[in-house]
């Protein structure tokens, strides 16, 4: 499905969980550049309840996604915008209203003059871990590549990319349940990609490809950040620190609330 | 943990029943499921890769005694089924790495000869050949005392009689005969019985009879001339050649009639008695010879002409002796319905010969004064699965009850022997039996050949030079080296699914495959909550799954029932994180809404 900008409607955007625990710059960056594209604009920072229904409690999961309808009701959006692969897919099974990926929309709307071509003198050559909840959803696969080719990295697909991807081992809230096999399976994703710098477009797997072994940035981090080299190391395994976590978390509520004042 | 009894729902048991009843993880390799005896080929095969020779044995005996033996002359039909030989012609040499990994590695001190305590009860085994020797061994192993006739002096059966000493040598079987000896099973060999103990006399002193005297009464087709003084079955002729390597009658021009490996032994063993001239006929034509395609190249090797394609007619004969033969082009073999009906074409030729053996078929003599009745195509009847006769406690093994090779006789003698201790110990014959594991079987195994895979072809093992073979009764085939053996075992491609255990780590936690992890779910409407959630989600098990089995929608799906049989919460005691940062996810203080654009719109609208 081809994505159509309607300027009259109103959209409406929301990071998600990990992303504002990881980079609350990465966040706020990406809704001042949303905000001066879409007239009509509203942004929430919530979660989807996406971890509530992982562990099954499922009516718990509808009372409180239902919170989250309410809020995009109350802000008369319609259409949201998400950066979270696993928003996307709740987003797509619970909420009535039309949700994209942020992926599909940048190849839309453009990136900003002064970042394209940026990192064209860069050495890197980045692989990229695709998120499995995603898998089939090329658009969104094919808006990461765009990107990475707009801002001038190099990048080779590894064997396990887009549909054949492999979990990171973040997923079904097996982390916290049987710490063990997640560690095992971050390892074995690692050894699966094709190069040690990998771009994810989620934080949780960039934070999991990082206890694999690997260097990992998020997409944003390349599109907001300073230009990556191959001397450079990763910004550091922030989710690891639940305080650290947090304190983003609220960093970018803030920063949020200053961004569209 | 309060966790109450987990009523799962119907998706989830439906889903978990689908899986174990379609997933094909314990499904046996094809070369398994073809061998009769179940013999793990696909286990031995790659221990003999890793040089484990002395587990590859064991492997091997723990189904078959006799494994020198049967990696000379076993038919192989596990080489038929293998996916090298499917998917390139190339099957591995299964039956020439049997004979190279017991020459090298198989010892007395691994034969088991545990016997169960003496039960009192006394079996009688009609027969020496592989039938009777295999459920003599298993009838003695459960504490019966077992007692094996045979008429002739020698034990083997048709191993011995009917299969040549040039493939076969004949301390091959001694050898692995004297396992027999070992378990304390008795022989009584010359005996024959019929003629010298009635059979009658058997069923009065014993507790039970084995009929498996085999198949040794040769078929003889009606032509003209076949009565003439050189005309001879093969049973007869390989039996006198194998006992005396000789025939009594001069032998130089022999036409051995028929296309399977008997006619091929036949062919082969005139050289080995002096012939100068030998030739073949048969209704097949080449391309659809029954016998083994090693057997044929072999013949040809030795300089056997053949005619396949051509039928005998008949036999030219002169002062009652043969003198030649006539033989006509096959035109087709069966007619419209399938019956065997051959028709020929105009086109004849007589060949001079003064030996003529047919190699056509054996039928099976009957030893019981009529007690046990045979069907028309000269087989006892027996129940198919229990080889039970019309008199209790008399069962047929073997060729006598329509085995046709080596390795489906040991089937056989293996089934008699299940079927007779059960009768001897009053166990119904078919109470909880899994038939399908006495026997060859299908297996379910169905995947897509690995990506990686290349066309290695077969070694073939090391044979003696065709004209210096043809002139002795020594060994022809040498069999392989070390390096050779380890170097064709390795091109096993290790049948099996498993697909979704390679992509998936935390399955291989629980089990093998997901056939076994779910079994009790499926089966009792149990699983441990570990299990469901240590899934990621990822799907990559089914995507690579070749029936896209819906292992995440159990694990995933399934913990709904786990909450609710917990009061609502996860019953991993880390999900109390999860409780924590949800709570704070939806807290005041962590989150927003907020307008931005033109904030005038917000009001408008």
């Amino acid at each position: 499905m081809t994505i159509k900008i309607d300027k009259n409607k109103c959209y409406g955007f929301m990071a998600g969980c990990s992303l504002p625990s990881y980079s609350p710059y990465g966040v706020i960056k990406t809704i001042e550049y949303l905000n001066s594209i879409f007239p009509n604009f509203a942004v929430i920072q919530k979660c989807c309840g996406k971890p509530t229904k992982a562990i099954g409690q499922y009516e718990l999961f509808k009372e409180r996604f239902q919170s989250l309808q309410k809020d995009i009701d109350d802000l008369k959006i319609d259409e949201m915008i998400v950066a979270c692969q696993s928003c996307k897919v709740t987003f797509d099974e619970a909420s009535p209203t039309p949700t994209h990926s942020l992926w599909e929309i940048f190849p839309i709307i453009g990136l900003p003059q002064e970042v394209r071509g940026k990192a064209k003198n860069s050495d890197v050559v980045f692989t990229i871990h695709d998120s499995c909840s995603t898998r089939y959803m090329k658009e969104l696969q094919d808006g990461i590549r765009w990107i990475l080719e707009e801002l001038g990295y190099k990048y080779i697909e590894s064997k396990y990319s887009r549909e054949k991807t492999r979990c990171c081992g973040f997923g079904g809230m097996v982390v916290p349940a049987n710490p063990e096999v997640a560690k095992k399976v971050m390892k074995r994703r690692v050894e699966t990609l094709d190069s040690e710098y990998v771009v994810t477009y989620c934080a949780a797997c960039r934070s999991s490809i990082l206890q694999g072994g690997a260097k990992a940035w998020h997409i944003l981090d390349l599109i907001w950040g300073p230009v990556v080299y191959s001397n450079n190391l990763p910004p550091s395994d922030v989710l690891a620190s639940p305080i650290k976590a947090w304190i983003n978390r609220y960093k970018a509520k803030m920063g949020i609330k200053n961004a569209l004042k | 943990m309060g966790l109450n009894r987990v009523i799962f729902s119907d998706s989830v048991l439906n889903d978990a029943k689908k899986i174990v009843s379609e997933c094909m993880g314990l499904e046996d390799a094809y070369c398994k499921s073809r061998c009769p005896m179940g013999t793990d080929v696909k286990k031995y095969i790659n221990l003999i890769a890793q040089k484990r020779y002395d587990e590859a044995i064991k492997v091997i005996r723990e189904k078959l005694f006799l494994p020198q033996t049967l990696g000379r002359i076993c038919a192989h039909p596990c080489e038929k089924e293998c996916r090298r030989g499917k998917e390139f012609n190339q099957p591995l040499a299964i039956a020439a790495l049997k004979r190279f990994v017991a020459e090298k590695a198989d010892k007395e001190e691994f034969w088991d000869l545990k016997v169960d305590s003496d039960t009192g009860k006394k079996v009688a085994i009609i027969g020496a050949g592989p039938a009777g020797a295999q459920a003599a061994i298993d009838l003695r192993k459960r504490g019966h005392s077992v007692t094996i006739f045979d008429k002739l002096n020698v034990v083997g059966g048709m191993m011995r009689v009917g299969i040549p000493e040039y493939r076969l040598p004949r301390h091959i079987i001694d050898y692995e005969y004297s396992y027999l000896y070992k378990l304390g099973i008795e022989f009584k060999l010359g005996v024959e019985i019929g003629k010298d103990i009635k059979f009658k006399d058997l069923l009065e002193n014993y507790d039970a009879v084995l009929i498996a005297h085999g198949a040794h009464k040769g078929n003889i087709i009606p032509i003209p001339g076949n009565t003439a003084e050189g005309v001879y079955t093969a049973v007869d002729y390989l039996k006198e050649i194998s006992l005396t390597r000789k025939i009594s009658k001069p032998v130089k021009k022999v036409m051995v009639i028929g296309g399977g490996d008997v006619a091929m032994d036949c062919a082969r063993s005139s050289w080995r008695i002096g012939a100068e001239e030998v030739y073949q006929c048969s209704l097949e034509g080449f391309d659809s010879l029954p016998a083994s395609k090693e057997e044929v190249k072999e013949a040809i090797e030795e300089g056997v002409i053949f005619n396949a394609g051509w039928g005998p007619v008949e036999i030219l004969e002169e002062n009652g002796k043969v003198v030649g033969i006539k033989i006509k082009k096959v035109k087709s073999i069966f007619d419209e319905k399938g019956q065997f009906n051959p028709q020929y074409e105009e086109e004849t030729k007589v060949i001079q010969v003064d030996t003529i053996v047919m190699a056509t078929g054996q039928l099976v003599e009957d030893i019981t004064d009529g007690l046990i009745p045979q069907t028309s195509g000269g087989r006892y009847v027996v129940d198919k699965n229990t080889l039970a006769t019309n008199i209790d406690k008399v069962f047929v093994a073997g060729d006598a009850a329509g085995s046709r090779i080596v390795v489906e006789a040991m089937a056989l003698g293996r089934k008699a022997a299940i079927s007779i201790d059960r009768f001897l110990n009053n166990k119904s014959l078919t109470e909880d039996r899994d038939f399908e594991k006495e026997w060859f079987h299908e297996t379910k195994l169905d995947i897509p050949l690995p990506e990686d895979v290349e066309d290695i072809p077969r070694l073939s093992p090391n044979m003696r030079p065709a004209e210096e073979r043809k002139r002795d009764f020594n060994e022809v085939d040498l069999g392989f080296t070390e390096e050779q053996a380890v170097k064709e075992a390795s091109r096993c491609l290790k049948c099996e699914c498993k697909l979704c255990m390679k992509e998936c780590i935390m399955m291989n936690e629980f089990g093998s495959c997901p056939k076994e992890i779910l079994e009790p779910l499926a089966k009792h409407g149990t699983m441990e909550p570990i299990i469901a959630y240590s899934c990621n989600g990822c799907d990559n098990c089914t995507i690579v799954c070749p029936k896209q089995l819906p292992m995440k929608n159990v694990f995933i799906s399934s913990r709904k029932d786990f909450v609710k049989a917990n009061n609502g919460e996860s019953p991993i005691k880390g999900h109390a994180a999860i409780k924590m940062h949800q709570l704070l996810g939806f807290s005041k203080l962590f989150t927003i809404k907020v307008r931005g654009g033109k904030k005038n719109d917000y009001k408008d609208r």
